[in-house]
């Protein structure tokens, strides 16, 4: 189906805006409000967007299901590892990143890698599930 | 009566709460009923948020300066319902994904009616 | 490090599913899934040692400082209790290996081994978590997961039966949600050793309070776990699913939340709390109930596995009933009978698996003569079914003997009635199978010796589920030493 042009001149301009507003939202999330959920969800919104606009061909050609679910559990599986590592490192004195200054982006240990994690995941969860409403095969 | 009064934040969540059991557990159409779900978590959290929250204190954010413990209102409650929030968002994206399925074998969604249906017990 | 192995244990299975989702070759993930189960169950092992020479683990997760910390508590119920589940589901995984093909379709087969180590390690997690909104989270991940593994086989009641479960489970958690919200305000903590030094000085100022935590408590996780009324979704959830999934579902998952129930009533609060409140007598009337109209209802069913899913309703009641009476020792045999139950229905459901694959009718009534075509696989049901009615040494057995002693104890002699009532009434389900299998001239006609005999190694998990099942009963009375919430 042809869309609207004035829907797609728009999408072009806003749709990198609104990925780069998840970005920081993700990456900046041990600083401000926000965080891997949030910001997973503003990506999330945005490759929905893209598949209302320019239709599923279009998207299905970047983030393929095949794509989306390996990105998924390669985040799991970066999550789960550093998750787990921090748990024990407490426990074992093994070594872990310093706090680092209040207010710096690389600061804070874990929390931005694993805030990145989540974001990936919460952004290819998000899409995974429109697409099974959107054609219903559930 | 007072009590009710001074309390409003919990007297509001167990009324939503009952609100959204009673909607959970009378209605027979499967949305209503997931509506109701989604009224009765959100009754929750309101519940727990509402017990972190201290009158006159900010969020808990560090804008400039920290400013000291008791200036803050207690951050565990929004944490836990962050994670209340995504398991709720789950749990209904499961059962509305069922809920598709469902109408698409059965043909409504009603669930006194499906469970009229015996159909094909036997195969 | 061996005080670590339990978060060691949830961390692989969780890792492990993970991995399996990158891969699309089945017998890769079959053997990622019994590989990792394997270890799982290797590292139970060294655990239960350990914790059997310790009186318990505590082990905070994070910053050990913290009064926020997430706990993990394991005493020597919780070890054992981790080393009997580690030990079914590796059964159930290598039963499914061989049996799964036939019931779910092709393209979803490699969704059930991820979904199942997401649910063990989610069900792990309830029995160690000492927090209580830890637990709530796992008890979500155990509930969605469970509800996969039923839809897997795509039937009309399948989808019924999930959407049936899905609804009255999140009712349940919905209340145990308000209940930790209400134990939050009063308390101000999440760790239960910490709930619990606060309460117990405090509790007669907030009776009611009390009251309606313990009542949310125990019908929320009454409805997760199909204690008697609350019961109306296990039949339909646990005949329709595939039978591995039904194994484990019957097996393990329902028996976790009575777990938590007993941690939140004699951990959280005290015996002597509890016992001062109504509830006690409610649960102890709940779990006679169960026993006796689950019976009941088991005798009605024309199916093999829906009899059987009545019959875990039936045993529920026993668990309950235990923790009903108030006692030390009526906790014991509590947690001596989920382990006893876990090993028994995993094999029942797996034998009624292999009856239903191979004669192809899940009638009771097309099993007459069943036990001159599969002889080997009807002699293990009837062990399966002697544990469940009470035959000596079975597991079924003592926990009805010690329950009985402990009515006694307790000064509750009539009690000892419904008990004996519930056994003869699981004769009257279970005996006419074996009785009509393997004796009667007009039901051997016909039928070929070992016609319908199934190779060595599919039977070789249930073999080994029955003699764990006979080992636990010999070591009953060390067993029942051991435990205590």
């Amino acid at each position: 189906m042809e869309r609207d042009i004035i829907l797609k001149e728009v999408g072009k301009i806003l749709i990198p805006l609104i990925q780069l507003f998840g970005l920081y939202v993700i990456i900046n999330g041990h600083l401000s409000p926000g965080g891997g959920f949030s910001g997973g969800t503003i990506l999330g919104t945005s490759l929905i967007i893209m598949h209302l606009i320019y239709g599923k061909d279009f998207i299905m050609k970047i983030y393929s299901r095949k794509r989306l679910i390996t990105s998924l559990s390669i985040s799991l599986i970066f999550y789960t590892l550093i998750k787990g590592y921090s748990f024990l490192s407490y426990q074992l004195h093994l070594p872990h990143p310093s706090a680092g200054v209040t207010g710096r982006i690389l600061s804070a240990g874990f929390i931005l890698p694993l805030n990145i994690a989540v974001g990936f995941l919460v952004a290819s969860v998000f899409y995974i599930i429109f697409t099974i409403f959107i054609n219903s095969e559930v | 009566m007072d009590v009710f009064i001074t309390n409003y934040y919990e007297t509001g969540a167990v009324i939503l709460f009952g609100i959204g059991f009673a909607t959970l557990m009378l209605h027979r159409n499967l949305i209503k009923k997931i509506i109701g779900l989604n009224i009765m978590d959100t009754a929750v959290f309101l519940f727990f948020i509402a017990k972190g929250y201290i009158f006159g204190k900010d969020a808990p954010i560090i804008v400039d300066k920290f400013k000291g413990v008791d200036s803050y209102v207690n951050p565990v409650p929004s944490a836990l319902m962050l994670t209340g929030i995504v398991v709720a968002v789950t749990t209904t994206a499961f059962a509305l994904a069922l809920t598709i399925k469902l109408y698409q074998h059965y043909g409504t969604v009603d669930l006194e009616d499906i469970l009229k249906m015996r159909g094909d017990q036997n195969d | 490090m061996t005080n670590y192995i339990p978060i060691i244990n949830i961390l692989i299975l969780i890792l492990f599913s993970f991995v399996m989702m990158l891969f699309k070759d089945k017998k890769k993930i079959k053997y990622i899934s019994i590989g990792s189960n394997l270890v799982v169950f290797l590292l139970s092992i060294f655990l239960m040692v350990y914790s059997i020479s310790r009186e318990v683990i505590t082990l905070s997760i994070g910053n050990p400082n913290n009064l926020l910390g997430i706990e993990f508590y394991i005493g020597k119920s919780e070890s054992v209790v981790t080393l009997v589940f580690t030990f079914v589901m590796l059964m159930i995984l290598w039963f499914s290996n061989f049996a799964l093909e036939k019931e779910v379709p092709e393209n979803r087969i490699s969704f059930f081994y991820v979904l199942i180590n997401i649910l063990l390690a989610s069900l792990l997690g309830v029995i160690y978590s000492n927090d209580l909104f830890n637990s709530y989270v796992f008890i979500e991940v155990s509930t969605l997961s469970a509800c996969g593994i039923i839809i897997l086989k795509d039937k009309k009641e399948n989808i019924k039966a999930t959407v049936k479960y899905l609804i009255m489970s999140t009712i349940g958690s919905g209340l145990v949600l308000m209940a930790i919200a209400y134990i939050y305000s009063i308390t101000g903590h999440l760790n239960i050793s910490l709930i619990h030094e606060t309460i117990v000085g405090n509790y007669q100022y907030h009776e009611n309070a009390v009251l309606i935590i313990l009542g949310l408590f125990t019908i929320g996780l009454g409805i997760k776990s199909a204690v008697f009324p609350l019961h109306s979704w296990l039949p339909d959830a646990h005949s329709s699913a595939p039978t591995p999934a039904s194994a484990a579902l019957s097996a393990l998952v329902i028996k976790v939340y009575v777990f938590m129930l007993m941690k939140v009533l004699f951990r959280m609060f005290n015996y002597e709390i509890v016992n001062s409140f109504i509830i006690m007598d409610i649960i102890l009337l709940l779990g006679s109930m169960g026993m006796i109209f689950g019976s009941i209802m088991a005798i009605m069913q024309k199916e093999l596995k829906r009899m059987v899913a009545y019959s875990s309703v039936a045993q529920m009641g026993y668990i309950v009933f235990g923790i009903g009476l108030g006692t030390v020792t009526g906790t014991a045999i509590a947690i001596y009978h989920i382990i006893g139950h876990a090993v028994t229905k995993s094999s029942l459901f797996l034998i009624s698996g292999l009856f239903i694959e191979k004669t192809g009718s899940k009638k009771i009534e097309d099993l007459k003569g069943i036990g001159r075509e599969m002889p080997l696989t009807l002699g293990l049901f009837t062990l399966g079914a002697f544990s469940m009615v009470g035959i000596p040494i079975l597991p079924g057995f003592i926990s009805k003997w010690y329950l009985s002693l402990t009515c006694i104890e307790v000064g509750r002699v009539p009690l000892i009635l419904i008990i004996l009532a519930s056994s003869l009434l699981n004769v009257l389900y279970y005996f006419p199978i074996v009785i009509n299998g393997y004796f009667g001239n007009d039901n051997l006609d016909g039928k070929v010796y070992n016609s319908k005999k199934v190779e060595f190694i599919r039977i070789l998990p249930i073999v080994l589920l029955v003699l764990a099942m006979m080992i636990i009963g010999g070591i009953s009375f060390n067993l029942i030493e051991l435990f205590n919430i």
